[in-house]
Formats: structure tokens, sequence, C-alpha cells
């Protein structure tokens, strides 16, 4: 909301600096975004007047004036316009001034003849984004003076953040209400006189209002005789400060009355309405209204309209037809000021997507009580400016009378929730200020509660308080508190730590958990991503995960569309975007969930879809380096799970083969510990790669965190370590290229129970020296006992036990 | 005997001189001490002497022994220590040359700054709760006092998904009214509030983290963002507390010298409602671009649980009171590390990550 400093100064005495005007409305809830000077840079520039104008001897298109600027000696400018006459008035940019857009004004020689200062166009002052020759200005305005003065420019304009639910905020006479409490000044209403006819408005029109529930109060007055014109400069000056565009009078008082008083006001001919009849009632599905941006609107029963006796003329509080509004010819005309229910304007207003300064009123809430100044005033300034005679009268149906809400206010809840004591006396000040009324005091105005005498309790701890209408966001106490709290300022409530625990809860071993992971795979040199949660159904189809996937119903894109089953679906693409941009080798993970629907979605505490949290890695390339240069393969994708693994001291892990649309089958392997799956691991599927456009040789791994964090033990337990030397032996056999290596090893550690402690693959080969379809394997073989020192010939013998074993049961041949 | 003896003193107390490698000075010692070496071919010839000749002789040998060994010995250390000099003194490593082995990797500015917010309210006691990012209306609005057609739901645009497709098909949401049917993403971490109180009796005190989503993208928004929202539920709990909590929070995540200032403002699941604003972290308050030249950075939105919020919970707002806050992770980070285009958070471009 656009808030005019001239205009706020009508209604209450701004004796403080605009900086400070703006610190104070910040400090009490409305927040000043902006500061806009309009006139500031138009300093230099007067109101001047064309005594005479030649032709330029020297150029055709050019013209050389004589000009009054005031200073009593006429100045000769060379100017290009013709959109002028001798005796107009104009802006003078004098020499030495500067223009909005940055040219500076001199002395200048215009094909040889001499030019004093420059004639402006409102683009060249900065007032418009376009003009066609010279602004021409009201004839009444005074030569030399400032035409930042002239204009009405010299003002200031503040954009007001107005929250939702201060609508009453959003009025010159609603914020200086609020700067009145805020300055302990006094508040000035506008004063309406109005002068009637004899013949009464009821005697020609007739308000029916039909749906009470969504219509409060409908209130009408007639005006004959008006003239239909633009409207005097002050009015067009202050409209657009605002940021309203003039129209006519008629439009742009009832704009100006919206400004000052926040109620929407609507002027109807009166000629155009049929019967004279105003008829408020729900649309009847299908019912059709073209509105005033010319678009036809299909209405249905969440709509409500205001009919003459026969067709809808108006879609109630959001936007009128365009068949009743006033026309240059009107002279006769009924004015609307009318209180709707605001959710069902708000509804209106979404579903035919048409925001107006109305309906964004109007959804928020209106004064109802406001409705008979307010059009009063419209009235008044009506018959100013537009002429006519008002008819004597309103005619008011409120038809759904709401009494003021009554809201108790103790003293001793100000202490406990703002954690200062205000006293009663201040309470008292500030809601008095604010327009609150103490019930038992006088009457207030608009409402039928009745007078009695003020007791003595003005300083004790309970009053209650009549809320005036215009503030609909106030119903409970804690309102109360808070217009208190806000106006007396934040800054008067001192800070205090909040009091002592009751107990300390030991941390939740997740978040151990996720720090162990990120420095494990951190310590294997994965960077860390985040992505958002939702991606283009393409992706997860790369991945055969498209099924069941969450879809958006109004997503921004197609390539945000549905969330993801996969965190691969980002990854993938993370890894390919990274290759486009020239890295040799990337390493990324994430931390974050994947989306499904699940049985019993919402149910109870259920959630609505499954969301599992995930730890997901991808990794291609290598970088390049002086010890040798390798690109990730499987055993890094592996690593990468391994340390992860290690972190959360998870052991008795499996890595068993896997077929995946994921995965390569030929390197892929699910991670299990028993029958629980942790995980997967393995090489892009080459179709995935070529969706997505991605390179050959990415590598991927998923752990479920949840998995992770049963198996995990966080406080590992310490085993005491044997006192006795161990030996080593190594072992070399050669088995079948199908054979894996764990297969091997689980009989070595079978058939050397107790005495091996560890076997590790120290070399594979395959090749010549082996055979076709063999491979090596080499281990190293750790015995040791916890009892003893172990003698050669214990160890000879189990060794050769060993080997005996292992050819037996694996075909396997010992190497030489 | 003895003229050999002092022979075999005199060369080899030559050789041993001259010798400079470890093996020359090993090849000398089998010379001259060795089973076959001079010394036993001298004491070999022993067997033709007299006995008090071979007394003397004897003990001359083993002066002469005892005294090689010696010099051997000091001989050994001669040549390692001249060998170490010599290695000492040989062609240096190129120490230019990097380091071998993983470069460590780093963290996600967005993950490591909500690590840290909530590792800073852990010490003020606070725990961490998460919740569901795909959620009711009801537990995202209703429940936080926003009923439909509430234009405070301006305030938050927000994405739909079909209640249907997700098996969401009648009202199931505690309290729900036929509105809680519709499936949203959410908008704020609050809900989470709501899901935390119905679970658990007061006292709270807990930080909520997580995703939310608006349906939003510019210069300035994305699409997705990160909250960490707060909650602190006991009796008699006062906004003097709340402004505490965040005036500690501040100069804990901030620094010392922060400042914080609360404008009062509007949502509708607290009353009173504040802003926060942290004096600006690059000018200290004095006024430059990032902060438009106010000095102040809005971070925080705040205030005192609102009655209805607490009715929905299942609390009793006249037993309780309590505040909640509420900020937006990428700001923060934005601010703390210098990153001027939020929209790069989500890019993951590996350059972006590597820096952090
Ligand atoms: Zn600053």
């Amino acid at each position: 909301m656009k808030l005019s400093l001239k205009w706020l100064n009508e209604y209450v005495k701004v004796d403080v600096s605009v900086d400070e005007l703006a610190r104070k409305l910040t400090m009490a809830g409305l927040e000043i975004e902006g500061i806009a000077k309009p006139g500031e840079g138009l300093k230099g520039v007067v109101v001047a007047q064309i005594l005479a104008s030649e032709k330029h001897p020297n150029a055709d298109k050019l013209s050389v004036t004589k000009i009054d600027d005031g200073s009593g000696t006429p100045l000769q400018v060379v100017c290009g316009a013709k959109n002028y006459k001798v005796g107009d008035k104009i802006p003078l940019a004098t020499v030495g001034s500067e223009l909005p857009g940055g040219m500076k004004i001199g002395k200048a020689r215009m094909r040889d003849v001499d030019s004093f200062g420059m004639l402006c166009s409102s683009k060249e002052l900065g007032l418009t984004e376009e003009s066609s020759g010279l602004l021409i200005l009201d004839p009444s305005l005074k030569v030399g003076t400032p035409i930042a003065q002239a204009l009405g420019l010299d003002d200031v304009i503040f954009e007001v953040n107005v929250t939702p639910n201060r609508s009453d905020a959003l009025s010159h006479l609603g914020i200086a209400r609020e700067v009145a409490t805020l300055l302990g000044a006094d508040l000035k209403k506008p004063s309406t006189k109005l002068s009637e006819s004899s013949t009464a408005a009821s005697s020609k029109i007739e308000i029916k209002i039909e749906d009470a529930e969504r219509c409060w109060r409908y209130a009408a007055r007639v005006i004959e005789g008006v003239t239909v014109k633009a409207s005097p400069a002050w009015m067009q000056q202050r409209l657009g400060a605002c940021g309203v565009r003039p129209i006519n009078n008629l439009v742009d008082v009832g704009n100006y009355v919206m400004l000052e008083y926040g109620q929407p006001v609507h002027v109807f001919d009166l000629d155009r309405v049929g019967g004279g009849k105003i008829v408020v009632r729900t649309a009847k599905g299908g019912e059709k209204l073209k509105t005033l941006d010319e678009k036809d609107r299909v209405l249905d029963a969440q709509d409500l309209l205001i009919c003459d006796e026969k067709v809808p003329m108006v879609l109630a509080g959001v936007m009128g037809g365009i068949d009743s509004g006033v026309t240059e010819k009107t002279t006769r005309i009924l004015l609307e000021a009318a209180t709707f229910q605001p959710a069902t304007i708000r509804r209106s207003s979404k579903r035919h997507a048409l925001h107006s300064e109305s309906s964004h009123r109007f959804e928020r809430g209106t004064d109802v009580s406001v409705i008979p100044e307010a059009i009063d005033r419209l009235a008044a300034l009506i018959v100013e400016i537009a002429g006519g005679t008002v008819l004597q009268g309103r005619v008011d149906n409120y038809a759904n009378k709401k009494e003021p809400r009554q809201v108790t206010l103790r003293t001793s809840r100000v202490g406990e929730l703002l954690g200062v004591e205000v006293p009663a006396q201040e309470c008292e000040r500030i809601l008095s200020s604010l327009g609150f009324v103490r019930a038992g005091d006088a009457p207030y105005a608009g409402s039928s509660i009745s007078s009695g005498l003020r007791t003595a309790a003005s300083a004790s701890s309970t009053s209650t308080w009549i809320v005036p209408q215009a503030r609909v966001d106030v119903s409970i106490e804690e309102d109360l508190i808070e217009e208190i709290a806000r106006i007396r300022g934040f800054d008067a409530i001192p800070p205090a730590l909040p009091r002592g625990l009751s107990a300390l809860e030991p941390e939740r071993p997740q978040l151990a958990l996720e720090r162990r992971m990120r420095s494990a795979l951190a310590g294997q040199g994965f960077d860390e991503v985040v992505n958002y949660s939702f991606v283009a159904p393409a992706d997860l189809a790369a991945f055969q995960a498209e099924q069941g996937a969450i879809a958006i119903s109004n997503p921004l894109s197609v390539e945000q569309s549905v969330m993801r089953t996969t965190l691969f679906a980002s990854l993938v693409p993370n890894i390919a975007r990274s290759v486009r941009h020239q890295a040799t080798g990337v390493r990324f993970y994430e931390l974050g969930r994947s989306y499904r629907p699940h049985a019993g979605g919402g149910e109870g505490s259920k959630p609505v879809a499954q969301e599992t949290l995930e730890l997901a890695g991808a990794l291609y390339g290598g970088s390049r380096s002086w010890t040798g240069s390798k690109d990730a393969d499987f055993y890094d994708a592996r690593a990468a799970v391994e340390s992860v693994l290690s972190a959360l001291h998870i052991e008795g892990v499996t890595f068993e083969v896997l077929d995946s649309p994921w995965y390569h089958p030929r390197a892929s392997a699910v991670v299990k510990r028993g029958d629980v799956l942790l995980g997967t691991v393995g090489e892009l599927h080459p179709r995935a790669m070529k969706r997505l456009d991605a390179p050959a040789g990415v590598y991927l791994f998923q752990l479920d965190v949840a998995k992770l964090l049963e198996s995990a033990a966080l406080v590992p337990q310490a085993a005491p370590l044997s006192k006795f030397p161990s030996v080593n032996r190594d072992l070399a056999v050669v088995v079948p290229v199908a054979l894996s290596a764990d297969q091997v090893r689980s009989v070595i550690l079978e058939v050397g129970k107790p005495l091996v402690d560890d076997a590790i693959v120290f070399d594979v080969y395959e090749g010549k020296q082996v055979g076709e379809g063999k491979k090596n394997l080499a281990f190293a073989l750790r015995y040791r006992s916890a009892e003893r020192t172990l003698t050669d010939t214990e160890v000879t013998e189990a060794h050769t036990r060993i080997v005996a074993e292992v050819s037996k049961r694996l075909g396997a041949a010992l190497r030489a | 005997m003895n003229d050999r003896l002092a022979a075999l003193a005199s060369s080899a107390q030559s050789e041993l001189e001259k010798a400079v490698t470890l093996d020359a000075v090993e090849a000398l010692r089998v010379k001259f001490l060795g089973k076959k070496g001079e010394l036993a071919a001298i004491l070999g010839g022993m067997g033709k002497l007299a006995p008090e000749e071979r007394k003397a002789l004897g003990a001359a040998a083993n002066t002469l022994k005892t005294e090689l060994e010696t010099k051997i010995t000091a001989a050994l250390t001669r040549v390692q220590d001249q060998a170490l000099e010599a290695e000492l003194k040989g062609p240096r490593l190129d120490v230019t040359l990097p380091g071998r082995g993983v470069k460590p990797g780093h963290r996600h500015p967005v993950s490591q700054t909500l690590e840290d917010i909530c590792s800073t309210f852990a010490r003020l006691g606070f725990v961490i709760e998460q919740g569901p990012e795909i959620e009711l209306d009801w537990y995202n609005f209703e429940a936080l006092n926003v009923p439909a057609d509430h234009p405070a739901r301006d305030m938050q645009d927000t994405f739909y998904v079909d209640g249907k497709q997700v098996g969401v098909t009648k009202p199931k949401a505690p309290g729900g009214d036929g509105v809680g049917e519709q499936v949203v993403l959410r908008t704020h971490t609050s809900p989470v509030q709501i899901r935390t109180m119905l679970a658990q009796k007061p006292p709270v005190r807990a930080v909520m983290p997580g995703r939310v989503y608006r349906k939003d993208s510019d210069q300035t928004h994305t699409p997705m963002f990160h909250q960490v929202e707060g909650l602190l539920v006991d009796e008699k709990v006062t906004f003097a507390e709340l402004k505490g909590t965040l005036d500690a929070f501040a100069r804990a995540f901030f620094g010392a010298k922060s400042k914080t200032r609360f404008r009062p403002s509007f949502f509708p699941f607290t009353e009173p409602s504040a802003e926060v604003d942290v004096s600006c972290v690059f000018c200290a308050g004095k006024g430059c671009r990032v902060c438009k030249q106010t000095g102040w950075l809005e971070v925080l939105g705040s205030g005192m649980v609102h009655p209805n919020v607490f009715r929905h919970a299942g609390y009793d707002p006249s037993k309780v009171t309590g505040f909640a806050f509420g900020m937006g992770v990428e700001r923060l980070a934005m601010l703390r590390y210098g990153i001027d285009d939020l929209r790069t958070m989500f890019e993951n471009d590996y350059r972006f990550v590597a820096q952090f």
C-alpha cells in the first residue's frame, strides 16, 4: 500500500522526520519497505510561460521561444516541440539543473542561436514512460513555482507492507490512526457536510439482499445531475502518487474514498440499473457476466452478484460489469458501499483469477461500521467535483447486523505472556488511542452497547474492551496483548534466556549416524550435493522408477513435476552436468529422501507418503595425478559403501550379485547383512546412461539410513587384544573365474577355525599363466591364538589342511 | 711371531683406514679375524712354540684381537657415518609435487549451515524432531490457524498432490473436516510442531529442520528450500524468553557482537508475532548494499504460539504458553559464505561445492 505523507498530514500532524516516521511504523508492525520522494530529482525545474515563439532561422524543426520564468527577464530557449501555443505554461529546466535522466542543462548554442534552459516533456521529467511534446501545465499555476510543488510531487510516498491481518491499515485514515497513537497526536477525521434535496433516495431505488450470509450490509445513495469529466489536478496527482490511474471524476472519487477509508465503493449509472432495483444474490450456475476487463465470466453458486431487477451488474467485491458502469453521458448515479463475507470474495477472486484493489480489501475484511461515513464522504466529494444534487437519505440495508466484539484483558496475563509487567493504565492508554473502548464507557458509535457508568476499575486487573470493527484481526486476549506490546515496542521487553531444563535428552542416534556417514564419505573424496526433491518423469523413467511416483498437481515445470523415487534421478544428472563442464573426476553424495505412496498414508499420525531417507552417491572418472591416474570403477563405489559401514561399525555384511534396471548386470551388488537389505552398489546401467545423457563409467550406490541405524554399533565394545604373536602365511589358488573370492575365503575361514584369524585377498590374476577361464587368487592368512604362541608345526599343519580342503571343495589347484 | 703380530697390526691399521664401504670393512674383518683369517693363521703356528712363549704370544694375540675388533667397530661407525653423510647430501626430492591419495570431499553449505543451526540450539537443550514433507493440508495449514479461504494462504504459494494418487481419499487427520484430505508439499516446517505436540506432553523444546516447498521461482526464490523451526512450550513461557533465546542464537551464530531487533509482524500461528532482524554481518549495522543501507538483515520469523494452535495440538492454552520461530537456512548460508546467487545452491556445480 502506497501512503502519501501529504495526504496523511491531513488527518494527523506528523512532527517527526520522514525516517523517524518510517522507523516508528516499521517497529509497530507496519513495515516501510520503501520511501520515494518523487520531486527530489526536479530541482531547478520551474513553471514557466511561453511569451513568444518563432521559427528557428536555420532549422525547420526548431523554434526559438521567449520564456517568462518569473525572474522578470524573459529567456530565449530553443525548442523542438510543436504541441504548444503562445501563452501556455510549461516546465522549464533552468540552466544549471539536472533532469532525472541525468541530463545536465547548461547554456547551449543551437544552430547559431543561444538557448538558456530546456522546455520539458513529462518523459523528460521522469513522470511518464512516454510522452509527445511538452507537458502543458494548468494555466492557473504561478510562473516561477518549483515544478515539484506545482505538480504535487513535493511529497513522500511510503511503500507500506501491510500484513494480511491488518486490513484496517489499507487506508490513509487507518494508518493515520496508528500514527496518531505512535506520536501521541490527535486524529482529525474528514468532516463531511452534505446538503440533500427533499426527494428521498428511497423513492428512486430499492435494495434487496437475498443472501445475508454473504452480504452483510449494503448502503446506497443517489445523486442526480452530475457531469462526468476529468478529475481536478489535485485528485489526479494524489491518486497517481498512490499508484492508481485516474479515469474520470466519478471513478476517481470512488478510488479516493477507498484509499482514504479503506472501504471499496462502486458508482452505477442509475439509468442503467433496471427498475432502480439492487438485488444482492448468489449466482446461478452457468450465469454470465462481462466484467470491466471485457472478459466473459461464467459464474457459479459460489459467486455473489449485484444485480438489477433482471441482470447481473457486478461480481460483488471483485469487479464491475461493463454494462452498468458510468459513461460520459451519465447524469444520475447510484453510490454503493457494502460489506461482504471475506471468504466469499476470496473464493470468487481466486476462481476468476481476478485480483482488484476491492477484492484485496474485502477478502481481508472491511469495517462494517464505516459504511455510513464512507458513503456520505463519497457523495460529498462527488458533488464537489462533479456537481449534482444528493437525494435525501441513505438507503442502508444492514441485513446481517454485526455487533462489535468484546474482549477481556487481564493485566496479569499481559505480564505472563510478555515477561514484563505493563501497568493497567498504560494498557488502557494504548488501547483507547487505537480506538478500543472500555465496555461500560460512553456508547460506542454504531453499536447497541448500552452506556453505563464507568467504574473506578480502570486500574483493576481485568477490563473488557469493545473492539473497533475495523480491527477484524482482534478477537482474543492475546490479540489485545499484541496491540499493547507492539505499540510500546518489542524493544521494551527485556530478553531473558529460557528457564532451566528439567532433563537433558540423549542425542538422537540418527544424528550421530549422519555425521559419521558424512565424514566417512568426505574421507573418500565425496562432495555433498543438495538436489530438488522433484524431478522430471523422464529421469525416473530412465531408471524404470516412474511407476507410482507421486506427481505434483500444479508443478512449475515438467522438470520438477514428480517426487523422486530414487536419488539417482538427481545424482546422475549432476554427474552429467559436471562432465559437460569439463570435470575429469567427480564424486557426489546426497543425504535425502525418496518418496513413494504407502498403504494407510495420512491415517492417524502416519505420514501421507513413505519418505525414505537415503544416502546415495555417484562417482565418475578420477583426478589426474603424477602418482598415477585411474578412473573410478566398481571397487571405488564399493569402497565408499565399505567406508560408511566401517564408520558405523556394521559387521557381517555381504555383497551379492544383483539384477536391477539401475545397474549394469555385470557390475552390481546388493549389500546385505543377514536378510536385511542395506542398499545396492554398481555401475550405471548402459540404457539409463544413454537416456540421461551421462558418460560411460558412472558408478552408484545407495543405502537405506533407517536400516543402517538398526545395524550400526555407534558405541563399539572393546575386545581384549591377543598377547601372543600372529603368524602370516600366504595361500594362492587357481579357481574358475566364476568362483567368487568370498566363496574361497569362507572355506578358508571355516576350515581354518579357530586358528585363522583373518584372510585377505591380496592378488587376483587372470591370464595365460593360469589358463583359460581360470584365475589366481592369493590370500594372506593370519594365524593367531588368544591363549598361546602357535608353533610352526601347528601352523604348517593347519595351512596344509586348508589347502587340501580348498582344492577338494572348490576344485582349486594350489599354485606353485 | 711377535713380529708377525706387529705386522698384522700395522697392515690392519692401514687397510682399515683405507676402507670406505661397509662391505670393505666386513671383508677386512674376515681377512684379519675370520676363522681362516690372518690372526688365526698366526695362532695356528703357535703349536711349535714353547709353553711359556705360547702363553705370552696368546696374550699378545688376544690383546691384538680386542684391539682389531675395536678398530673394526670404529671403522664400521666411520663408514656408516660417511655413508649417511653421503646419503644426506644426495639429491633432494621435489617437495613441490602434491601428496598422494584421495582429497577429502566437501560439505554443501546448506546442510552444513543447517547442522550448525541445530547444534547451536542443542546447546540450549533443544532436541531435533523431523516430520514428513508430503503433508496433509490439516497439519500444514488448518492446525496452524490458517483456515481455507484465509488470505494468509497467499503468503505461501503451495504445491498440491492429488490425494487420490497417494491413497488419501477421506479426511483422516485429527480434527480433519474435509479440507484436510488435501495433500500438499509442506510450505514450512511448522507442521512438525503439530506432530510433535500431538505425540508428546509438554514441556517441548525442539528444533525441526527440513526441506520445504513453495511454488515460486525467481532470482531470490527457489521452489524448494530449507527451514529450521523451533518450539518451546512449558508453563509460563514468555515473549522475553523468546527474545532471549533468539538473541543468544544470533550471538552464537553470527558473532558475539551481533544484535537483534524484534519487529511486530503477522503469522497466523503466533500471537504476538515478530520478525527478527540481526545487525548486518557485513557492515556491523552501519548500512551497506547487502542490508539495503538499513543496518539490519531479516533472518527469522517468530512469536508466541497462538492458542488455536495449542487447541489443535491437544494442549490447553490456559495451562501452557510457548514460543515458536522459523528461519530460512539458505538465507543464513548465503550471509555466512558470501554466496550472492541463491540458485547456485541447487545447481550442484562441482566447482561450487568444492569451495566449502
Ligand atoms: Zn550492511
